[in-house]
């Protein structure tokens, strides 16, 4: 119903707050009377009476004397016989709600009071916060994309080299393949005997630390179980962080992309009070990072367990309880894109409920340390548990951190793509946002750091219709030691990804370059708020690259169609790896050896 | 350690600016300005001269991970 509202200044000045509220209701259909500043609570108290208002919108900014001001304004309200009448408000930077109750006021306005707060006073309604300020669902990172390939001679080379790649390991497994397939049997069993054979029957399949934790129950060095205690404490802690939580959003509009950081700590337990200080500060998701040595360790540990170096180990327990501690809108990712547990990782994060994985073959073999039949051969298993389990993976390009050409590392990206689509996945793009040695050595960030990222989302763009998530994180090698660099690089690569229209972005904490010690809590809130100060500034404005950027995008489209004719003219994969042509030693790539000569043949 | 920095989540990182004559001058101090505030396990972070003095973060770690944390077990006090 419409509403006659008076606002008045009870200052010498005019509160902003107040012409603002005015608009608001003037858009809500209210008709407004704003009186002018610095007039005394009888003029005001007479202007209600003349205009027959329904509500009254008082504003007060100065604190000085602000009870005695405002309770001679009720008593002058009453006196006039109006107080019964009129629903009378009081806002402003000196205004706290307890005060305004204790003093008869109909509502009190504290500063950060919204417009949409005052307008549902005056309608007489309960407020309810817009969805646009509230986090309510998880990002489906890959909607509305139908992975067509707007270049069709590239994809018809995909193809081709996809062919191969099932054919090579249609007839073979590993030892990953066959614990993966454990792992799920233990996993469901209800019976704590089988469970018991089955874990012996996995220890045979894995490196000697693992199997001495199954067979004598040794812990690898620098690594301990968490107590009881603390595993109880923690759902205490977890409990009462929830109940207390109102997270901020970082988006300012619906173009800016879905932002991710990374935990790793080393302890499961501080990676969740991590977790939930960035879920507080407006990530929307998290990404899991495990050891190095449990990259090229064969097998899984069990329980909760930590570790005093980065990486948090990959056990059902922990990430159990990782999964536990998240808030319902929270996108959580377990990668799986390099090492020894491919399979059984991906396996392990659907089985806990994880939205999405990571698999690459190129970098995690090329870069990564793993051997490229294993890796191959394993990821071929992984992507399969991703379909069944409705994961999509990120396909991330860390090669070009090792020197790769990007043109060389899309290649290999957009081969284990086309894969993931051939078995049913939903791949993700993952091309860096990097100041990487290709473009130290060759220049095209000695202008600006813009050109070259854009040109990479351009090509992509150019060949595919997919999602696309930057990564990891963005402004790698952009950030120094100082906080401020730093955080400043991660929220303009940002404000670029934004600007691009992609559709996700893992941030880095400003603690990003330094590397004498774990990152810490404050640390990741720095680039979470610079992110969202930086997408406040550009709202829906772009940034503009140089006509560098297109013609370098064209560079690299080219670039990959001939890295692609040389993999599909090699006819085999795993040979275009080991021979360099995605990525040779030259360029800073060499073909891992973790798990070299480990394939098994089926027949 | 005294209760306060019990809840500290993991460090405590101190930021200044430090009147010196070069970087070498200026670690020195940092570390010994952490250490008289009773910080045990310390890093710097952040450190560069330039004429007057030196932008320093220096950082002093409560836990770190795989420690058992204190503000983990008394949130229902």
């Amino acid at each position: 119903m419409k509403k006659k509202v008076l606002l008045a200044p009870l200052d010498p000045v005019h509160d902003i707050g107040l012409k603002m509220i005015k608009r608001g209701l003037e858009q809500n259909g209210h008709d407004t009377l704003l009186m002018p500043p610095d007039y005394s609570q009888e003029e005001i108290i007479k202007a209600i009476v003349d205009n027959d208002v329904d509500v009254v919108l008082i504003s007060r900014t100065l604190g000085y004397g602000v009870a005695e001001i405002l309770g001679k304004f009720i008593d002058l309200a009453e006196a006039a016989g109006i107080r019964d009448k009129v629903k009378i408000g009081i806002g402003g930077m000196a205004i706290r709600p307890e005060l305004a109750a204790e003093l008869g006021f109909d509502a009190g306005f504290g500063p950060g009071t919204t417009v949409e707060e005052a307008v549902a006073f005056v309608e007489g309604r309960e407020y309810v916060p817009s969805e646009s300020g509230i986090k309510q669902n998880k990002k489906d990172i890959t909607q509305g994309y139908d992975y067509s390939f707007r270049n069709k001679r590239i994809e018809k080379l995909l193809d081709t080299i996809v062919d191969g790649i099932l054919d090579y390991t249609s007839n073979k497994t590993s030892t990953a393949i066959l614990r993966a397939e454990l792992r799920r049997q233990i996993l469901d069993s209800t019976d704590e005997s089988e469970k018991q054979k089955l874990r012996q029957e996995y220890a045979r399949y894995c490196d000697d630390v693992v199997k001495s934790f199954y067979e004598a129950g040794k812990y690898r060095e620098k690594t301990r179980p968490l107590t009881k205690d603390e595993v109880k404490a923690l759902r205490g802690y977890v409990d009462d962080v929830n109940f207390r939580m109102n997270p901020i959003k970082l988006q300012h509009t619906d173009k800016n992309p879905a932002v991710f950081i990374q935990y790793g700590t080393g302890c499961p337990f501080m990676d969740i009070a991590h977790i939930k200080s960035c879920e507080a500060w407006g990530a929307d998701g998290v990404v899991h990072f495990d050891p190095s040595w449990g990259a090229r360790t064969e097998g899984f540990l069990e329980g909760y367990i930590t570790h005093e170096e980065d990486g948090s180990i990959i056990t059902y327990e922990n990430l159990k309880s990782i999964k536990e501690s998240l808030a319902p809108y929270t996108l959580w990712q377990v990668r799986a894109h390099r090492g020894l547990n491919t399979p059984e990782t991906v396996l392990l994060a659907g089985k806990i409920g994880a939205d999405l994985t990571k698999i690459n073959i190129a970098y995690g073999s090329l870069s990564g340390g793993t051997d490229p039949a294993r890796l191959t051969v394993d990821a071929v298993a992984a992507i399969k548990y991703a379909a069944e389990f409705g994961m999509p993976f990120d396909v991330v390009t860390n090669e070009e951190l090792s020197g790769v050409p990007a043109f060389k590392a899309f290649a290999g990206m957009l081969i284990v793509s086309k894969l993931g689509l051939r078995l049913g996945g939903k791949p993700i793009l993952q091309p860096l946002f990097c100041y990487s040695p290709e473009v130290m050595i060759n220049g095209q960030m000695v202008d600006n750091y813009v050109d070259f990222n854009a040109a990479k989302i351009y090509c992509l763009r150019n060949i595919v219709n997919a999602p696309i998530w930057c990564g990891a994180p963005i402004g790698f090698l952009t950030q120094t030691e100082d906080r401020v660099q730093s955080s400043m690089m991660t929220a303009l690569h940002a404000s670029l990804a934004s600007s691009l229209g992609v559709d996700a972005i893992s941030i880095a904490s400003s603690d990003e370059a330094f590397s004498k010690g774990p990152i810490t809590a404050a640390s990741r809130i720095d680039t979470l708020r610079a992110t969202q100060a930086s997408f406040r500034f550009f709202g829906h404005a772009d940034i503009t690259p140089t006509e560098n950027a297109k013609k370098w995008a064209a560079e690299m489209e080219e670039g990959i169609e001939k890295v692609l004719e040389a993999v599909a003219k090699k006819g085999n994969f795993v040979d275009a790896l080991y021979q360099g042509l995605l990525g040779s030693r030259e360029d800073g790539a060499y073909p891992g050896r973790a798990g070299r000569n480990t394939v098994i043949s089926k027949s | 350690m005294p209760d306060i920095l019990e809840k500290v989540m993991d460090a405590v990182d101190v930021e200044t600016y430090l009147v010196c004559k070069d970087e070498e001058e200026a670690e020195r101090l940092s570390v010994e300005l952490m250490e008289k505030l009773g910080f045990q396990d310390i890093s710097i972070v952040f450190i560069q001269h330039q004429g007057p003095g030196a932008r320093v973060r220096v950082r002093g770690y409560i836990y770190k991970p795989g420690d058992k944390y204190s503000w983990l077990f008394d949130q229902r006090k």
